[in-house]
């Protein structure tokens, strides 16, 4: 069979951050440290996006960058911290100046509202949260944070959390075809139920491959063609953070993050440095260095 | 005599609750450190979960994040959240879950959020993460904490994940799945939770302190039975297995 002619859905970073209206909502991928969309974030700061509202489960440096440069005000999330390296400084900072409103849910939660989201149902049911102070508090989102009912079925006590379809879904992949066809390796955390709840979904991957070879592992095609609308190639993407199979995390510079993000002068330094201070993503590798880069792809078979 | 530090006490002690068989949820960290030593001691047959996906999991290096790549290789399946969390944690399926916390009380409540008031709070903690879920849902929880006054108090700045809320049928009300904390373990005693009222109790006390230490140490009513051990130090054995799965003391750290 042949294939038909096809529409190609690649554009630049540029162009994909472009897109982004101050004020609008974003599913953001990837899970703790592994495929972090952190070339978009750079992007949006270059971009100077203002009053973004973030939803994820526990996102990490790139929270931590889009809180700091003022990209976002608002997080409804779960986790934030460099899980072993330690707190978040730039959200800590951020939330004590009150220039950063953290709407609180557990991680199941958000997967829940994520899959709400994907279903189109207006809210989904779930079992955490019930009896402590994650229902009792709320911010922004007042008493639309979730509600607490009795089960008409059942009667007993049921936690219902708000579905949700923001403007644009991000996620990072390993491969993708240019019709969308979107393959991830490793686990996919909540990446299947955020790709699809957004209204439009931006795919960033690593590498582009050919539809013919999509084909010859369909089972790795996590995010079908039909849900994409456009998509980003560019290399570590993900980096200082990890991309499963292609490569690790950069210790010394997620180190070297961390430790300028303790003061307010250290972040601005970071961020005229190696964010402000290029032109794109590239000009962000080259200055992280291609021998540290290829030092840090994958070994067979560990994939990190 | 064996030689430990505090963290490695912490770790050592942690996986004497893990038994054979179970299903755990490891996270990062000293967890992690507890539930792999179990597995390579009294638990072979325990399966180490990860939430973002991770089952069965037999890291050969120590994963940074519940995320890691070093979470992958050898374990049996690779999944995701809505897998860990929801049809294995919410169906009843986790026996048990490890967690640290910031603050706890009396009831075994935690609180990973805020320090401060909730309007403006001073520290912007990590916040609930999987805890809130694991709390809520797993079997058993076995907290671990650094001793220190501050952190054991009457009333929690936030109360993020369940421990037995407000008391006997406290859980019951809100159909919570799991069964709450069973046991808390801080580098000075462990504790458990009276059965009658919920409230925590002094089980243990380590090595080199004494009931009077633990009492100076919190700031609520510690139920004191009649009889307090003292907790088993590690065995050289142990020792050994943790320092070969942490080799460069990412958690055990140096010196520590």
């Amino acid at each position: 069979m042949t294939e038909a002619e096809v529409e190609d859905k690649r554009i630049t970073l540029a162009e994909a951050a472009k897109m982004v209206n101050d004020g609008d909502g974003l599913f953001w991928g990837g899970f703790g440290y592994q495929r972090a969309p952190i070339a978009f974030a750079h992007e949006l700061v270059r971009q100077k996006k203002r009053n973004l509202t973030v939803y994820t489960c526990g996102s990490e440096v790139d929270l931590e960058i889009m809180a700091g440069a003022g990209v976002a005000t608002r997080y409804e999330i779960a986790f934030s911290a460099i899980e072993a390296l330690g707190l978040s400084y730039n959200i800590r900072r951020r939330v004590s100046e009150g220039k950063l409103q953290v709407e609180d849910y557990t991680n199941l939660a958000m997967a829940m509202r994520f899959l709400g989201g994907a279903l189109n149902v207006p809210f989904m049911p779930l079992r955490s949260m019930m009896g402590t102070d994650m229902v009792n508090l709320k911010r922004y989102r007042g008493d639309d944070k979730l509600k607490v009912i009795d089960c008409p079925f059942t009667g007993d006590k049921i936690c219902l959390v708000p579905s949700l379809q923001p403007d644009y879904s991000i996620v990072h992949v390993q491969r993708v075809d240019k019709l969308g066809n979107a393959q991830i390796d490793g686990i996919v955390g909540e990446d299947l139920e955020g790709a699809r709840c957004g209204k439009k979904l931006i795919v960033l991957a690593e590498e582009l491959i050919d539809t013919s070879e999509i084909r010859t592992r369909p089972s790795q095609t996590k995010i079908p063609a039909m849900y994409v609308d456009h998509v980003v190639i560019l290399p570590y993407i993900a980096h200082p953070m990890m991309c499963h199979d292609y490569y690790d995390y950069d210790l010394e510079h997620l180190m070297m993050f961390h430790k300028m993000t303790q003061t307010e002068e250290g972040w601005q330094e970071y961020l005229d440095n190696f964010i402000l201070g290029v032109d794109n993503h590239y000009g962000y590798l080259n200055l992280v260095g291609w021998e540290n880069l290829h030092k840090l792809r994958a070994t067979k078979p560990w994939g990190y | 005599m064996v030689e430990y530090t505090k963290t490695e006490f912490l770790i050592a002690c942690a996986s004497s609750h893990v038994k054979d068989g179970e299903m755990v949820f490891g996270g990062t960290g000293m967890p992690l450190l507890a539930a792999l030593l179990a597995k390579e001691t009294h638990a072979p047959r325990s399966n180490l979960i990860s939430e973002a996906g991770f089952i069965d999991a037999r890291p050969r290096e120590v994963p940074l994040s519940v995320a890691d790549t070093r979470y992958y290789y050898g374990c049996s399946a690779s999944i995701g959240l809505i897998e860990t969390l929801g049809f294995l944690l919410q169906a009843g399926r986790i026996d048990v879950g490890f967690l640290g916390a910031a603050q706890i009380d009396e009831y075994g409540n935690l609180n990973t959020s805020y320090i401060g008031p909730y309007e403006a709070p001073k520290v912007k903690l990590p916040g609930s993460g999987g805890g809130n879920d694991i709390a809520s849902s797993a079997k058993r929880l076995i907290i671990m904490m650094s001793h220190d006054k501050r952190k054991f108090l009457k009333k929690l700045d936030y109360m993020t994940s369940p421990g037995y809320l407000d008391g006997p049928g406290g859980r019951e009300k809100w159909s919570l799945v799991g069964g709450g904390p069973e046991i808390v373990i801080t580098d000075m005693c462990q504790m458990d939770f009276d059965s009658a009222t919920k409230k925590i109790r002094l089980k243990s006390v380590h090595p080199g302190f004494t009931v009077q230490d633990v009492q100076e140490n919190v700031m609520f009513d510690l139920i004191i039975p009649d009889d307090v051990p003292t907790t088993d130090e590690p065995t050289q054995e142990q020792l050994d297995i943790m320092r070969k799965l942490d080799p460069n003391g990412i958690y055990l750290g140096k010196g520590g």
